[in-house]
This record gives C-alpha cells, sequence and structure tokens, in this order.
C-alpha cells in the first residue's frame, strides 16, 4: 500500500524510500547520464550533475505524486541543478554565430553540392557519413538556451508542452528554440562536415555507387 | 470564414517543423499530409529533413554510462537514509 499524503505536503522521506526511489531512478538514469553529458559538455561534470539530481530528487522524493511521470520530475530536476551549478560558472562560448538561422540548410547545401540529382536519398547519404562524435560536437556547438532544449528534445523525445515544464519557460518560447536550434544544429553540422573533410567524399561516395 | 480544405506550399513549409513533431492539431496533420501526397518538391524536403532528424537522434543517443553510476548513487543516498545524520532525518520543515 502506498502512503496517502495531503495535497501540496511533502511528505517526509519514509524507512525503505530509498529503495523505492532507486526503484524509480535506475530506468532513466542512463538517458540522464547522456542528457547531462550533452549539457555539461565533458563525462566528470556530467556524472557529478546527474549524482546531485539524484540526491536532490531523493530528499525531493516525498513530493513527487505518485502515478505521475518521474521521468519528467526527474529531469527537471536535472535541469534546474545544471543551471544552478553551471550557468553562473560557464559564459558563453559558442563558435556558432547568430544570426536569422538558415532554413533547410543541409537540404540546400546539398543540392548545391549536386547530391540530389545524383542520389535517391541524399540526407542518407549524408547521414551515414556523419558519426556520433560529429552530432555531439555540433550540438554541443549550440549555445547554451538552444543546447538544452535541443538535448531533451533530441535525446529524450519530450513533447514541446514536457521541455517547456521541464526548462521552465512558455511552450510557445520552447517552440522556437527546438525549430531554431535545430536550424542551427545543420548549419553546425555542414561547418563540421567540411572540417573533417567530409563534404568531399559525399559526391565520390555516390559517383561509386553508379 | 471556412476552414482551409487544402494547403499551398507556403502554407505547409511554416508548418513542417511542427509537423515533423507531431505538435500540429489532427486536423492541420491531416492536411499537411494531403499536400505532401500530392506535391513532389514539399515531399522531397520533408523526406530530407525526417532523415535528418531521425539520423541526429540516433547518433546522439550512442553512448556509454559509466557502469558504476547508480551503485555510486546508491551509496550517497544510504550515507543520507534516516539515523545516519543526513538530511532525510531532518523534520521536514
Amino acid at each position: 500500500m502506498t502512503s496517502q499524503v495531503a495535497a501540496g505536503q511533502p511528505a517526509p522521506i519514509l524507512p525503505g524510500s530509498a529503495a523505492q526511489f532507486e526503484a524509480f531512478l535506475e530506468p532513466v538514469l542512463d538517458a540522464a547520464y547522456g542528457t547531462a553529458l550533452r549539457f555539461t559538455r565533458n563525462r566528470a561534470d556530467a556524472e557529478d550533475l546527474v549524482q546531485e539530481a539524484a540526491l536532490l530528487a531523493y530528499r525531493g522524493f516525498g513530493s513527487f505524486e505518485r502515478g505521475s511521470n518521474f521521468r519528467a520530475w526527474f529531469f527537471r530536476i536535472l535541469t534546474n541543478a545544471f543551471y544552478s551549478k553551471y550557468r553562473k560558472r560557464k559564459r558563453q562560448d559558442t563558435d556558432v554565430e547568430l544570426g536569422p538561422p538558415p532554413e533547410l540548410y543541409l537540404y540546400v547545401q546539398t543540392a548545391t553540392l549536386g547530391l540530389h540529382g545524383k542520389s535517391t536519398d541524399p540526407a542518407q547519404a549524408l547521414m551515414a557519413k556523419l558519426e556520433s562524435e560529429h552530432v555531439t560536437a555540433a550540438i554541443e556547438a549550440l549555445p547554451e538556451e538552444y543546447r538544452v532544449v535541443a538535448t531533451l528534445y533530441f535525446m529524450e523525445d519530450f513533447a514541446y508542452q514536457e521541455i517547456a515544464d521541464i526548462v521552465g519557460v512558455p511552450v510557445g518560447t520552447i517552440r522556437s528554440r527546438i525549430h531554431r536550434g535545430r536550424r542551427l544544429l545543420q548549419k553546425a553540422l555542414w561547418r563540421i562536415a567540411e572540417e573533417r573533410g567530409i563534404v568531399g567524399t559525399l559526391t565520390d561516395a555516390v559517383d561509386e555507387g553508379h | 470564414m471556412h476552414p482551409p480544405d487544402r494547403f499551398t506550399c507556403e502554407e505547409v513549409f511554416a508548418r513542417l517543423d511542427d509537423y515533423l513533431d507531431r505538435e500540429l492539431t489532427a486536423e492541420e496533420m491531416r492536411l499537411v499530409h494531403a499536400h505532401l501526397d500530392t506535391c513532389a518538391a514539399c515531399a522531397s524536403e520533408h523526406q530530407f529533413e525526417a532523415t535528418v532528424l531521425t539520423g541526429v537522434k540516433d547518433k546522439l543517443r550512442r553512448l556509454s554510462v559509466p557502469s558504476d553510476l547508480m551503485a555510486r548513487i546508491s551509496a550517497r543516498i544510504a550515507a543520507e537514509r534516516p539515523g545516519r545524520g543526513g538530511l532525510a532525518a531532518s523534520p521536514s520543515q
């Protein structure tokens, strides 16, 4: 039997609730670490952040409404912990210039390259050449406000409203950041593909296939 | 004013992001879908964006998690349990 908690009244942490808390936490831990890694951009900070969020969540576990979405609740704590711990320490150090976000950036670039006439699936031809590390570098190059939202969106498939609840900003702002972040990410991906010599191999690979 | 029974290319393009994320109303989803069924140019752009989106999600999710992370969290929680002097032992405010 679960204990009944008066509305709005945090319940005390009961003996034995550590095991119950850990049973909730374990299924979301890998995803939380992955998100923390994109937030902080390094493994040591990501581990610290997840551990800190887990402790905060455990201390507040009495206020978690049983039957509601633990994953969304925990990611809100994780995101808040990231903001409070790292936002002050690290000023923005992005290398993505902010201007009007280009629309269909990769579509246009691959078309300009002539890939659309040569490949039946130019997007797949491009993505097949990009490794996880390239995509990670692209998302980590985004300005923080876009990186946080894009991470929750790309890694966790949260809906716009869920992300709005986690980050604590209006859903319209989240919608705008996701759309803009997606475009900035495409631009960053192409720049990385150019820098790593991947763009040059795209048409070669298609030519060899014909 | 009657609701539109079909979308133009411009109207579809303005909704492409939300369509990819299934964040449109059911009626708008239907109208975009119907347009993509009949417009090769818009369908080509949509297919490209959808493939990139899927590829980015897939590649971002490939990572290795420290195998002892849960154990370390459990140890820190154990140190906070009631009777061990952690915050959990404090009376709730």
